[in-house]
């Protein structure tokens, strides 16, 4: 059976604020998660709460079914919101010296600090101050701050944010085959279709609790009907929105996207289309990673 | 000391020491080659060739390293990156020649002439006259050397040349080149002085008739003591303690002021979030106030070779009799301030974000740091320490200024030392640990400056 990292009811208050409110959910080795939710939504507060950054009221995170605790963090990494690096140090220092944080002895970090510049391609850079490069370098020399020394367990506050489809895709490869290799890889993200991508598995949070959870397939299939409808020379979706239980929820391309309440027939659906002219189109599509997040939220 | 035994007690609770050479078991691999085992890196082995500067400060790392685990570790990355500063080393550098200056300036042309006398001997001069020239030289701190001189016109010569200071004649006359008292004698007036005294002395022995015992009882004569109702304003060791009082206040405001930025700094780049997942936020301070106090105690030492080299150089008495005891008395209150007050510095850092949020804070911990340093100049100057003097040489902010002058005083017996000394180490024990909730509790809030009444409520990090 493959390691697992728990969170079990987790609750924490600010005040009067509930950033965690009884939040559980697992992230299996050898997956990458996503974990999404409005801003506010008590992401950040979770994912320090595996690095006891932040106290818990309540609950407790697992780890192969044992409390996680100083000795189980060095052999995590960690890569948090608002990026952090000391601004004056080198690049190739800074990221050795983690590894050295972390356990690694002074030649094996100095080796996996130059294997990983070179993987996120910022090798040139290595005797660069961090303060010297540019935004999607530093975002680089931090990923490599939380690989350095081959972490069982990934975590990453919006890695994704402001890089460039380029830096994106990199950075997406390098989640993916950390998994790959038997990594339990948990990151956030506002790029959900970057998330659908690079995710088998997706826990959507809302005000501190679990709204939904499972794998992209699972989510995708559940819920209502999604049906996309093309009509010569109709491009407003009009046509549909006085059907009974039928809710277009975009129209793009010059094609309809309804969603269809469990007790419509899509044979009226195509009727009602065919009345309307030539139908070019009428498919059942999955529910996108965008869909599942808003209805979920809802 | 007390910065070492708050090392030894950080590294006592900070548990998970690094573990050399372990990879993250079934974690996954890094890509490319697979990291070389301990030592065996291309750029990390050990140096090659003599033993130099750069071999012994590795070796000093790998032992702070080894011996204290991960705080070492953030010790060892805060000496380095200290060290490594423009400020520190243009720091250094002033502070040297700052202390060198304040050795060697009072050696010239202070009355006391030349430290180095070259004496010319006309005719025979005694092995007992002799012993008495170098007993004088003894006493006038200066180092003399007995050249004979072949006759009066050779020694005349050698006057007018600056060959030599001043000329024994025949053992009972004494020629100089011109009144010692004069400017530009090159003879040590004091010197001068002694020898003609002695030299006086020992005719006197002679023409008396004094049997050998006589003047063997004669010569064991001591001066009897003399005891002043006020220490004299210029002794020697006063002249250390007052610089020493600077240095020591330069050196308190300089490394507390590091901790206090360092800290701040660590939390405004949000570094310290990443570095509290993975060690404890003890180890991270301890670290920090460890690294940062031994680069204090280097410069220190530094400065304190540097001034003991100058002063036997010259001739300076500042670091003569007391004056070495206030100089070790003052090094030891170095650290013991330091000690005391890094924790205080850094509990403020972790409540700040900004600059100017430091400069707030700064200013209420600076105040008994002055306070102390202004009244001990004042009563190193004056050399009357009263009643509240010596209470304050008692209370850990202002113990390292006022009991370093007590000493140089001699108002402080080993004993009132001691007990400061032990109350100072249990005020930084309270203050570490103090310090280290607050830290704990404040360094990872961000946002608005944290006040003090938050963390020490029940704050949630």
């Amino acid at each position: 059976m493959s390691a697992l990292l728990e969170l079990v009811g987790l609750r924490r208050r600010f005040g009067s604020l509930v950033a965690l409110d009884d939040l559980s959910f697992e992230v299996p080795a050898g997956q990458v998660v996503g974990f999404l939710g409005p801003n506010g939504a008590g992401k950040t507060t979770a994912m320090r709460a595996i690095f006891g950054l932040t106290d818990l009221d309540a609950g407790v995170v697992r780890w192969d079914g044992a409390p996680v605790g100083p000795a189980e963090r060095r052999r995590f990494g960690y890569m948090p919101e608002e990026r952090g690096l000391y601004p004056g140090m080198k690049v190739g220092e800074q990221v050795e010296y983690l590894g050295r944080l972390h356990g690694l002895s002074p030649a094996a970090a100095a080796a996996a600090t130059g294997a990983w510049l070179e993987r996120l391609g910022i090798a040139d850079r290595r005797d660069s101050k961090v303060e010297a490069l540019s935004h999607g370098n530093q975002q680089r020399a931090q990923l490599s701050a939380a690989l350095v020394h081959g972490p069982e367990v990934l975590v990453l506050d919006e890695p994704l944010s402001g890089l460039d489809p380029a830096g994106m895709d990199a950075i997406g490869q390098v989640l993916v085959d950390q998994a790959r290799s038997g990594c339990c890889v948990l990151f956030s993200s506002h790029q959900l279709d970057q998330v659908e991508d690079l995710c088998e598995r997706v826990t959507i949070i809302d005000h501190g609790r679990l709204v939904a959870s499972g794998t992209v397939d699972e989510l995708a299939a559940a819920g209502p009907r999604r049906l996309v409808v093309r009509i010569e020379g109709e491009r407003t979706g009009q046509w549909a929105r006085g059907l009974p239980g039928v809710t277009v929820s975009e129209v793009a391309g010059g094609a309809a996207r309804l969603v269809l309440d469990d007790s419509v027939d899509s044979d009226v659906v195509l009727r009602a289309a065919m009345a309307v002219g030539r139908v070019t189109q009428f498919s059942f599509q999955r529910r996108r990673l965008s869909e599942v997040f808003r209805e979920a939220l809802h | 000391m007390a910065l070492v035994v708050a090392a030894a007690v950080v590294a006592r609770l900070a548990v998970g020491r690094a573990r050399r050479g372990r990879r993250a078991p079934g974690g996954p691999v890094p890509p490319g080659p697979v990291p070389p085992g301990p030592g065996g890196g291309p750029s990390t082995g050990p140096a090659r060739g003599p033993l130099g500067l750069a071999t012994l400060a590795r070796a000093s790392q790998q032992a702070v390293e080894a011996t204290l685990g991960v705080v070492g570790l953030i010790a060892m990355r805060e000496v380095k990156e200290r060290v490594r500063g423009r400020i520190f080393r243009l720091g250094t550098l002033f502070m040297l020649l700052a202390v060198g200056a304040a050795i060697v300036v009072p050696t010239l042309g202070s009355g006391h002439g030349p430290a180095r006398q070259v004496v010319g001997v006309v005719g025979p001069l005694p092995v007992r006259g002799q012993q008495l020239v170098r007993a004088a030289a003894s006493r006038d701190h200066d180092a003399v050397s007995l050249v004979p001189e072949p006759g009066l016109a050779e020694a005349r010569s050698a006057l007018r040349s600056g060959r030599v200071g001043f000329v024994i004649v025949d053992g009972d006359q004494i020629l100089v080149e011109r009144p010692v008292s004069s400017s530009g004698s090159p003879a040590d007036p004091a010197l001068v002085r002694d020898v003609a005294t002695y030299l006086g002395v020992l005719e006197a022995y002679r023409q008396a008739g004094l049997s050998a015992r006589q003047v063997s009882v004669l010569d064991g004569a001591r001066p009897v003591a003399v005891r002043a109702l006020e220490a004299s304003s210029k002794a020697p060791e006063r002249a250390t303690s007052v610089i020493g009082l600077v240095l020591l206040f330069f050196m308190l405001t300089q490394y507390n002021t590091w901790i206090l930025i360092g800290v701040m700094q660590e939390k405004s780049s949000r570094v310290v979030e990443v570095l509290l997942a993975t060690v404890r936020p003890l180890q991270l301070l301890g670290g920090k106030v460890l690294g940062i106090g031994l680069v204090a105690l280097g410069q220190a030492g530094l400065i304190a070779g540097f001034s003991v080299v100058v002063a036997e150089a010259v001739g300076s008495n500042l670091l003569r009799g007391m004056g070495a005891l206030v100089l070790l008395s003052e090094l030891l209150w170095l650290v013991l301030g330091y000690a005391f007050y890094c924790w205080a510095y850094a509990a403020a850092g972790s409540t700040a974000e900004r600059q100017d949020q430091v400069q707030s804070l700064a200013l209420p911990l600076s105040l008994p740091v002055l306070l102390g340093y202004i009244y001990s100049i004042a009563v190193a100057s004056s050399g009357n320490a009263d009643l509240l003097f010596k209470v304050l040489a008692y209370l850990p902010p202002t113990a390292p200024f006022c009991m370093s002058v007590l000493v140089s005083l001699h108002q402080a017996t080993w004993w009132e030392f001691t007990a400061s000394a032990l109350v100072s180490l249990a005020g930084t024990v309270a203050m570490a640990v103090l310090a280290a909730n607050i830290y704990r509790r404040a360094v990872l809030r961000t946002g608005a400056r944290v006040h003090l009444r938050d963390v020490l409520a029940r704050a949630p990090r």
